[in-house]
């Protein structure tokens, strides 16, 4: 990932020092506590997919019956045979054939058209927008680091993965953690079996010697309980298309992240919301392979991450959100790409979930200066995960927004 | 236990920051008292500081506006300052031949724990460092009366906001309790008193700079032990340090970081006499030559930086040339200890504070990612039957219990894996 981009976009969005404030954790903090004090299950867990560089929402959710997506983009569409049908009207980019099997199982709600009035191009004003919460008067914090500064300190409630805490999880008075990649430092194997026999009692131990060894024998309590889960991780992804559209920031490897993620659910990590990012989404040239490889990314790497918590005691509490910071125009550019546009399609996936459509499919016949309506504001869609899943009054982080999107099970 | 062996690695492990390769047993050979004649032996000049990269540290002024393009360059330089002045003292503990005064001045500045936290600039940290320095073997009544004119320590307990017209007691109750006296030795109204003398004091943040304002300071007689006097600042220092409480005060303090956190201080000791003219240097000696020294009781937990500063002699590393001083400045803070940031004016805690398994874990880790880029081959090039009881020598560990040596003995025949083990050893971890 261009790290001098993303660095840009984090200042733009919500100033430099969001960085530096946010505490670092290891797999092995979050094991630790995951021991101490576990998540009860049935308590919901937000897992928040940010898709960086404005996913083309077109081509995501296809209106293959509309002759208009077909010559608005001759180049770039998709035909009604390739799509995955979600219904008479509508189906999926072909590649995302493990969302679309969530579909089936009737777990998959897409709220369609979402969006915020007077739509921002800018990849970074938009998705400062976005992550605030706040898309009129323009916050710097985030909309769950105000659902955070709403909480008792506890640096495991909120992790976002990677280096840098994205402005989503930056409250007011406290921030979320960020857990960097690449960093499973466990002792295992010979060596962890070494390190056991050095937290063995001996019979010459002092009183601080004998501390220190049952230091070591407390590591690997928390290890046996972690390490079976954190053994095996994912082989890393194929090379993805970042050439493209991957400016924009957003991480490389989200099958990476999730499993992580699941790992850690697993472990019964007592963390509410994960945050997980994608880039590469700003397609402005030869879009539909690269798109079409990033999508099947996110699809399968979902589809893994919700298989991989079915038989986890938190497989049923688990909600997963997917958004970007905007769709991209209904016409295609002269690259065979798309450039910046307005609304698009969130996913919202989850055991507790309606499955099926929200919202109005913005009319391609009916353009807003050549783009998509915005047909339900974002605001609808946290405001109800904040009460359903966060379990806390969405009002007062979400300036008293009224709206509601109804994609969750009645308890 | 082999008492020679045990009092060699004590006086390396505590009066300095441990022996690098060879050192210990050619110590345990040359005896005790040879060991201890070496250990304080400063020559004038100490060549391994020669090693240690220059220290660049500027006044960086006021911070730009935040709408002021320059505000980027400036706090990026405010950063690399910073850090680079931890570095910079981290390799001084590293490379020093006489490890006695840096171990000192590690010791003072736990003492006048003053944070950068609340400095944000390097400069003046700088300045209190080379007083710290200046002083840390010297004569403590000399180092009072600087410390009162250093800008860090006088801006980090507000002596800046002391005034005539409004007193501000903060660091006149710390120089009381923390500093000089210890806790319960003086009165709530010899508290206030003090911080009468100690007014008149302007700091400039970012250079240290400290002037004195005639028409900030309050010029009448004030009551300070039962003594009545027009003291200011210098006066009252040093007074409080001639009082018979200072002196049994800081012989406690060294006895808690050099020799036992866990027993007091004896009622009766040879120590006290020797702090009688508050020569620094004379009451470390009396405590390296003392019987305290055999007593297998007084155990000490090496902090991380202690810690870190050991593996560093014995593996030939210098911490700003680790990559990258990030991950190292990472790895202390992790450990909850970093040079120049302590956790508040009482400074940093002391054995088992240091032994959760949090520290555990990232000691693991960082044990491993210095070993990968230290200097093995005072083992490695031994064979695989010499290596357990050589990693002691060269580590400076009196003995392994069964415990670990049956660990180590698995991995003779690979030593970055035995020294792994070894450094994080209890016997390593804790000086016997």
């Amino acid at each position: 990932m261009d790290t001098v981009t993303r660095r840009k976009f984090l200042q733009l969005t919500a100033g430099a020092s969001i960085g530096a404030a946010a505490a670092f954790l290891s797999i092995e903090e979050i094991a630790a506590a995951a021991s101490a004090r576990p998540l009860a299950s049935g308590t919901p867990i937000l897992v928040i997919v940010t898709l960086y560089g404005g996913n083309d929402g077109l081509n995501t959710v296809i209106p293959f019956k509309d002759p208009i997506y077909y010559s608005s983009r001759p180049d770039i569409s998709y035909k009604q045979e390739s799509v995955l049908q979600l219904d008479s009207q509508y189906g999926l980019n072909p590649s995302m054939t493990g969302i679309a099997n969530l579909w089936k199982d009737g777990k998959v709600a897409i709220v369609r058209g979402a969006g915020y009035p007077s739509p921002d191009r800018s990849h970074f004003s938009s998705m400062a927008k976005w992550q605030s919460g706040s898309p009129k008067t323009l916050s710097k914090s985030g909309w769950i680091g105000r659902w955070i500064d709403s909480q008792p300190d506890d640096p495991m409630l909120a992790i976002s993965l990677g280096s840098v805490l994205p402005p989503l999880l930056a409250g007011e008075k406290k921030v979320g953690s960020a857990l960097p990649l690449g960093g499973l430092v466990i002792p295992q194997g010979t060596v962890g079996a070494d390190f056991r026999k050095l937290s063995l009692p001996s019979t010459s131990d002092s009183k601080l010697r004998s501390l220190a060894a049952n230091s070591m024998k407390d590591l690997f309590n928390i290890s046996e309980k972690i390490t079976p889960i954190l053994k095996k991780p994912e082989p890393t992804e194929v090379e993805l298309p970042t050439i493209n559209g991957g400016n924009a920031g957003g991480d490389s490897n989200l099958t990476q992240q999730l499993n992580i993620v699941s790992k850690l659910i697993q472990a019964d990590a007592p963390t509410r919301v994960w945050s997980v990012s994608l880039g590469g989404f700003d397609t402005h040239a030869n879009e539909a392979n690269a798109q079409s490889i990033l999508l099947g990314s996110v699809s399968s790497a979902i589809d893994k991450f919700m298989s991989g918590l079915k038989t986890s005691k938190h497989g049923a509490d688990v909600v997963v959100l997917v958004y970007s910071e905007f769709g991209r125009r209904v016409v295609g550019n002269a690259s065979k790409g798309t450039d910046h546009g307005t609304s698009g399609p969130m996913f919202i996936i989850g055991d507790k979930i309606k499955g099926g459509f929200y919202g109005d499919q913005p009319s391609l016949s009916n353009l807003v200066d050549g783009d998509l309506s915005v047909t339900t504001d974002f605001r609808d869609v946290y405001a109800s995960l904040i009460e359903d899943v966060l379990k806390s009054p969405a009002d007062r982080y979400l300036n008293n927004w009224k709206g509601r999107t109804k994609f969750y099970k009645a308890r | 236990m082999d008492i020679n062996r045990l009092e060699t690695a004590r006086l390396f492990h505590r009066f300095g920051f441990g022996p690098r390769p060879g050192e210990f047993v050619n110590a345990v050979n040359a005896g005790v008292s040879a060991t201890r004649e070496k250990l304080f032996a400063n020559s004038g000049t100490d060549l391994g500081l020669m090693n240690v990269p220059q220290l660049v540290v500027t006044d960086l002024g006021k911070r730009p506006s935040p709408d002021d393009p320059q505000l980027a360059s400036y706090t990026s330089e405010l950063r690399r300052q910073n850090t680079e002045l931890t570095t910079w003292w981290l390799d001084r503990m590293a490379l020093a031949d006489f490890s006695l005064q840096e171990k000192a001045t590690w010791f003072w500045h736990g003492h006048w724990a003053t944070s950068i936290k609340k400095l944000n600039f390097a400069l003046p940290m700088y300045k209190q460092h080379q007083t710290l320095q200046k002083y840390a073997l010297g004569n403590f009544n000399e180092m009072v009366t600087a410390m009162l004119d250093d800008g860090a320590l006088q801006f980090w307990l507000d002596g800046q906001e002391n005034t005539a017209k409004s007193p501000n007691e903060n660091l006149a109750r710390e120089l009381m309790e923390l500093f000089t006296l210890g806790v319960g030795r003086y009165s709530e109204a010899d508290v206030k008193e003090l911080s009468r003398a100690l007014t008149g004091i302007q700091v400039a943040r970012s250079s240290g700079e400290v002037t004195f304002k005639k028409n900030r300071f309050d010029n009448g007689t004030k009551s300070i032990l039962g003594v009545s006097q027009n003291f200011d600042r210098t006066s009252a220092g040093k007074f409080l340090v001639s009082q018979p409480d200072s002196k049994r005060f800081i012989t406690e303090r060294f006895w808690f970081r050099y020799m036992s956190s866990q027993f007091p201080l004896p009622e009766e000791t040879e120590f006290e006499g020797a702090f009688e003219s508050r020569e620094i240097r004379e009451l470390l000696l009396a405590l390296a030559s003392s019987d305290a020294m055999r007593d297998t009781r007084y155990e000490l937990v090496k902090s991380p930086v202690e810690w870190f500063i050991a593996v560093c002699r014995a593996l030939s590393v210098t911490p700003s040339k680790l990559t990258k001083n990030s991950a190292l400045l990472n790895y202390l803070e992790k450990l909850a200890q970093v040079p120049f940031d302590p956790p508040n004016v009482g400074g940093w805690p002391t054995d088992d504070a240091w032994l959760s398994s949090a520290s555990a874990q990232f000691r693991a880790s960082f044990a491993s990612w210095l070993i990968a880029q230290g200097d093995i081959s005072p083992i490695e090039n031994l064979t695989p039957g010499e290596r357990v009881q050589k990693t002691a020598d060269l580590l400076g560990v009196v003995e392994w219990s069964a415990r670990t040596k049956s660990a180590l003995e698995g991995n003779t025949k690979n030593s970055k894996r035995l020294i792994l083990l070894a450094i994080c050893s209890p016997e390593y971890l804790v000086s016997a």
